[in-house]
């Protein structure tokens, strides 16, 4: 599994560059981003090469940071591959909370972060039906 | 109209006496009746025989909301709870309620004093008079209504709330007088304006108070509803609204002096302030039987003039309320400390002590919202935990303020810190 920041941002302008910002600053590359907003506040997820860098850096400029595990699955670019994956979630009765991706991998097939109720469940049920799940050291390369 | 013009129009030396011959009565059944005062002026070498005129006044000891809330809830009660007929009470700084209570005699003094703020408002028998201040605990629906009832205008008890049903009655019952708070009255006229129908009623008078509002304000009423709006005072550890009220001159409220003394002190030195100097309010009640109190300080900033009024009353005026002398801020008629939420606060463990009041007034009413700062252990990865959070600050906040609040969840440290006294509130209302 890989490690994604979770960071809490209020909903206004300029908001998320404060955080892009910082990690710029400190020469950390992002992998993936996507923002789940409500109209007050928005969690900002992201996937970084450092990730306790990152938590450190970003502590440091004042934001609230989680640190979790995720489930980064190799997807290849076909037809059929994500549709394939859902179905083995669902057959797992496993719920997915959201899921977003990483698509440049310098030449390496995508990457899509799936999060469900059980991550450890989530990773083997897709390694048994033959899916490559992603460690961090894939994505810090 | 004055409704009571023995009274009303006395010439100052008549209020002296009147005011001399009721004060040293009282003292001498508070002394014997409230153990608190009784204490008090025997620390201070003080017997009732040392009180004979309203001189003497600045001899007695001061009352504050502190004194109140360590005597809840009826410890300054000076007459056997039997006597007590109507028991009131607004929200207090640390969750204990204010409590007051009124004897018999009490109510009809308020009724009194309710019905002359209504004759001055030209108000009389044959008007049909909305009250929407909040009937209950609060003293603002019951208040009014007893005194329309005492003047023997129509009552029609709307309380607060169903804007709709309210314009509804008043256009098919043909209501002349409205009493609310100046906010809600001009949700009312917007709301009248949008649907076309602000030249569809025949209200003439408007009876506001419960919160401070500015001349504007009161221009801005009477040019979109056609009518007259005038300013009612009261607090209800004194007795509720009408206290005092302004006249058509609009110059000062009247205080009815045959009942409650006005001071003005300097709120750090406690002496009192000259005439138009503008200092802390303070009342002495002289008829109040339930809960008499000495020299109340209200936290109200204003001034004092005793000229005689072009309306031809001789009582004592005071000006619009400057502010406060503490941090207390007055929303929809609701009293609110700062020190409230934070203690409300400090009961959900997942918050910061950290936060910050933002009072604004959208589309004429007041709004509150509470921004709270998240904490980097309770941050949770999930917005569905983050949403019920905010929830549940606004569940806590609600029930213990009174009031709906709007809760803001921050970024941690984005609320200002500061070295001494950290600004809690900023507040948006324009009204000075
Ligand atoms: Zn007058």
């Amino acid at each position: 599994m890989i490690k994604q920041l979770s960071v809490f941002v209020q909903n206004e302008i300029g908001s998320l560059a404060n955080v892009t910002s910082v990690l710029k600053d400190n020469m950390i590359n992002l992998r993936a981003i996507a923002s789940f907003d409500t109209p007050e506040f928005a969690i900002l997820r992201i996937v970084v090469d450092q990730p306790e860098k990152a938590k450190e850096v970003l502590n440091a400029g004042g934001f609230a940071v989680k640190v979790t595990e995720a489930v980064a699955v190799e997807l290849e670019d076909k037809p059929g591959e994500l549709d394939g994956m859902f179905r083995v979630i669902a057959d797992a009765k496993l719920g997915v909370n959201y899921i977003y991706s990483i698509v440049l991998r310098n030449g390496k097939v995508p990457l899509m972060i799936v999060n469900t109720e059980d991550l450890t469940k989530t990773a083997s049920v897709l390694k048994e039906h033959g899916y490559i799940v992603a460690e961090q050291e894939d994505v810090n390369a | 109209m004055i409704w009571n013009e023995t009274k009303e129009c006395m010439s100052r030396d008549e209020i002296h006496k009147l005011q001399s011959v009721r004060l040293s009565k009282m003292v001498d059944r508070v002394y014997h009746n409230v153990e608190f005062y009784r204490k008090k002026m025997q620390q201070m070498g003080l017997e009732p025989g040392d009180i004979v005129s309203i001189d003497d006044l600045k001899k007695l000891p001061f009352t504050t909301k502190n004194d109140l809330r360590d005597n809840y809830p009826f410890g300054l009660f000076a007459v056997p709870q039997s006597e007590v007929v109507r028991i009131h009470a607004s929200s207090g700084t640390t969750g204990k309620a204010t409590v007051v209570g009124y004897t018999r005699k009490d109510i009809d003094l308020w009724q009194e004093c309710v019905a002359r703020v209504l004759a001055m408002a030209g108000v009389g028998p044959q008007d049909k008079i909305q009250v929407a201040y909040g009937y209950g605990l609060f003293t603002g629906g019951l208040g009014l209504h007893y005194g329309a009832e005492n003047l023997g205008a129509t009552v029609i008890p709307m309380s607060s709330g169903n804007t709709q049903k309210l314009i509804t009655m008043m256009q098919d019952f043909g209501v002349t007088a409205i009493a609310c708070t100046p906010s809600y009255l001009l949700h009312i006229a917007e709301t009248l304006e949008e649907a076309g129908q602000i030249n569809n009623i025949q209200l003439k008078a408007a009876i506001c108070g419960a919160e401070p509002w500015t001349e504007n304000m009161r221009k801005e009423i009477e040019a979109k509803l056609h009518l007259k709006a005038y300013d009612i005072y009261g607090l209800s550890e004194i007795l509720g609204p009408g206290v005092a009220a302004d006249c058509e001159y609009h110059k000062g409220l009247h205080v009815y002096e045959d009942h409650f003394v006005p001071e003005i002190i300097n709120p750090d030195t406690l002496e009192p302030c000259k005439e138009g100097e503008v200092g802390e309010l303070v009342f002495t009640t002289l008829t109040k039987e339930a809960l008499p109190l000495f020299r109340y300080r209200t936290k109200d900033l204003t001034s004092i003039t005793y000229d005689k009024c072009e309306c031809g009353r001789t009582l004592a005026r005071i000006d619009r309320f400057k502010g406060r002398s503490d941090d207390m801020l007055i929303i929809r008629g609701v009293n609110v400390f700062p020190s409230q939420v934070e203690t409300a606060l400090l009961e959900i463990a997942e918050t910061s002590p950290h936060y910050m009041l933002i009072v604004d007034r959208i589309n004429n009413l007041d709004t509150l919202e509470v921004q709270v700062e998240v904490e980097e252990r309770f941050f949770s990865d999930e917005i569905r935990q983050l949403e019920s959070l905010t929830k549940k600050i606004a569940h806590v906040l609600q029930s213990a303020l009174g009031l709906s609040v709007k809760v803001k969840l921050v970024e941690p440290k984005t609320i200002q810190r500061s070295e001494g006294k950290a600004k809690r509130v900023i507040d948006n209302r324009k009204l000075i």
